[in-house]
């Protein structure tokens, strides 16, 4: 489903950020990519819906290449792909509702079917109560799962989530976890970055590792390697 | 999509209500652009139509001696009558001189007590025919009319008629000159609304850019806003157009003795009002996609 050839990223003036990074992703994968601060991660997750181009190397999703998309291409590919982000980024005028409809809506789903697959996405991330509830209303928890709601609610075959469990306790982190495992069962493939440790181990099935900029390491299951160690 | 349509109608709608007066002083600035605009239009119709009454009436005033007798005055009535270029001559007596220039002068006439009225002399008007219209055949009519017994001056309204053309065309350039400085100045009050909306939106942008929205889906209810401010600010400028003609038409006489009566006064036609709305639009729609070029940022293909 995802492929990486030979890819670098270099930021003005010259700095690398990712240096020949090759590498391929299967449809329904769980996949960590982790290493500390500064090594890339999210400039990998970045590539892939066109938040940043490449310098070289070629990107490809569902056999198509990334970088060649015009601005009409680039909406189409974002529309199979759902975000979700370390601070949320939840738009605090908009109920917690309207900022999950608001992602159908703007695709050009009506507006009613739009609501109906928020409200229903919510209730089963168990939110029903929370449907009319400003973000800022809503505890850490709460508002990281009204943003995976919002992620899901075009059904994206990929989800990319940038440090989803840094602004929370590792309980609701536990959570968001499972929640993503479970998502993962209807074979959306899920890339998180994260430099949480302890939650690789738990649930990590492949981790790509990066250490600035190189591809340090891809392992299929960390739990195992960690206890060969 | 009809989704499509509902969904930016709501969002320009919320803009609009939410900027409420920011797009309300914005449509402020683009009716006193396009009520100036306008004026410029309003006085160059008019005076064109006075031209045009004057070209389609043009005549000549012989004015006679006062020491001319009934004979005297009959006998030339009949020598201009049997000219070529004449149409039609009619004979205006002191007396009626008198009544027509106090009716012409309306409730301002008070200016005329006192003089004795007599004091206007009797006249000819001297029609021409339409094919020796041209200015030298009138100027030629005018001097050989000149050089008969009994008549005492003559005035035709070509030299009017060529000044008020100049003044025509001095409005006309004005209008476009000084508009288009004004258009400059609300094009950038448009683009700056619409900047404030973009960065009170930014966030709610970025967002559905990630979600995949397409540019068409960001920029229209923009667009929108804009075109908004420029037909609220087309409409309010005509209403003041109106406010402004229909002072004015009480205060200013209809005619004025020498070169006849003018022609009535004529608010905006149709296409004049609409191209002050069109011109509003444009501006809307243009200082809206300035803007949008400016301080949207969009993904390059």
């Amino acid at each position: 489903m995802i492929e990486f050839f030979h890819v670098y990223k270099k930021y003005p003036p010259n700095l690398p950020a990712l240096t020949d990074i090759s590498l391929q992703i299967q449809q329904g994968e769980f996949v960590f990519v982790t290493g500390p601060s500064g090594a890339g991660k999210t400039t990998l997750l970045k590539l892939l819906f066109r938040g940043e181009e490449p310098s070289e190397g070629k990107i490809l999703l569902n056999g198509q290449n990334v970088n060649r998309l015009n601005s009409r291409g680039v909406a189409r590919l974002r529309r199979g792909i759902g975000l979700v982000f370390q601070e949320f980024k939840l738009l605090p005028r908009l109920t917690a509702l309207e900022n999950v409809a608001l992602a159908a809506e703007v695709i050009g789903t009506p507006k009613r079917e739009s609501y109906i697959r928020a409200y229903h996405l919510l209730r089963e991330l168990g939110l029903q109560e929370k449907c009319d509830a400003k973000p800022l209303a809503l505890s850490g928890g709460e508002q990281q799962r009204v943003a995976i709601a919002r992620a899901l609610v075009n059904n994206p075959l990929l989800i990319l989530a940038d440090e989803p469990t840094g602004n929370l306790d590792a309980q609701v982190s536990d959570e968001t976890m499972r929640l993503f495992l479970k998502i993962r069962e209807h074979g959306t493939t899920i890339m998180i970055a994260s430099h949480d440790i302890a939650l690789i181990q738990r649930y990590g099935t492949r981790v790509i590792s990066l250490q600035g900029g190189y591809l340090a390491a891809d392992l299929q299951r960390v739990k195992k390697q960690e206890s060969e160690r | 999509m009809w989704s499509r349509l509902s969904f930016v109608g709501r969002r320009a709608w919320n803009n609009l209500r939410e900027l409420f007066w920011t797009h309300f002083l914005a449509a402020i600035a683009m009716t006193m652009t396009l009520f100036v605009f306008g004026a410029f239009i309003l006085l160059q119709e008019n005076l064109q139509n006075l031209l045009k009454g004057w070209g389609d009436q043009i005549q000549i005033n012989a004015y006679l001696d006062k020491s001319a007798g009934v004979a005297e005055v009959q006998n030339l009535l009949n020598r201009i009558r049997s000219l070529p270029e004449v149409q039609q001559v009619r004979f205006i007596s002191s007396a009626q001189a008198w009544n027509e220039f106090q009716a012409a002068l309306g409730a301002q006439s008070g200016i005329l007590e006192g003089l004795p009225k007599d004091v206007l002399p009797s006249s000819f008007e001297i029609a021409i025919k339409p094919s020796f219209r041209d200015s030298p055949m009138v100027e030629d009519l005018a001097s050989r009319l000149k050089k008969e017994r009994g008549i005492a001056l003559v005035e035709y309204p070509q030299e009017w008629v060529d000044r008020l053309s100049l003044v025509v065309l001095a409005v006309q350039w004005a209008k476009w000159i000084l508009g288009g400085a004004l258009f400059l100045v609300t094009f950038f009050i448009v683009g700056s609304t619409i900047k404030l909306a973009i960065l009170a939106r930014k966030d709610e942008i970025e967002m559905m850019q990630l979600f995949g929205a397409s540019e068409e889906m960001i920029q229209a209810p923009f667009v929108i806003e804009g075109v908004t401010q420029g037909i609220v600010g087309g409409l309010l400028s005509i209403l003041c157009l109106w406010f402004l003609f229909q002072s004015l038409r009480d205060v200013i006489p209809s005619g004025v003795g020498l070169v006849g009566p003018l022609t009535h006064f004529e608010f905006l036609d149709l296409r004049s009002a609409g191209l002050i709305l069109v011109i509003g639009l444009t501006l809307g729609a243009a200082g809206s996609l300035f803007s949008l070029k400016r301080f949207i940022k969009t993904w390059r293909g």
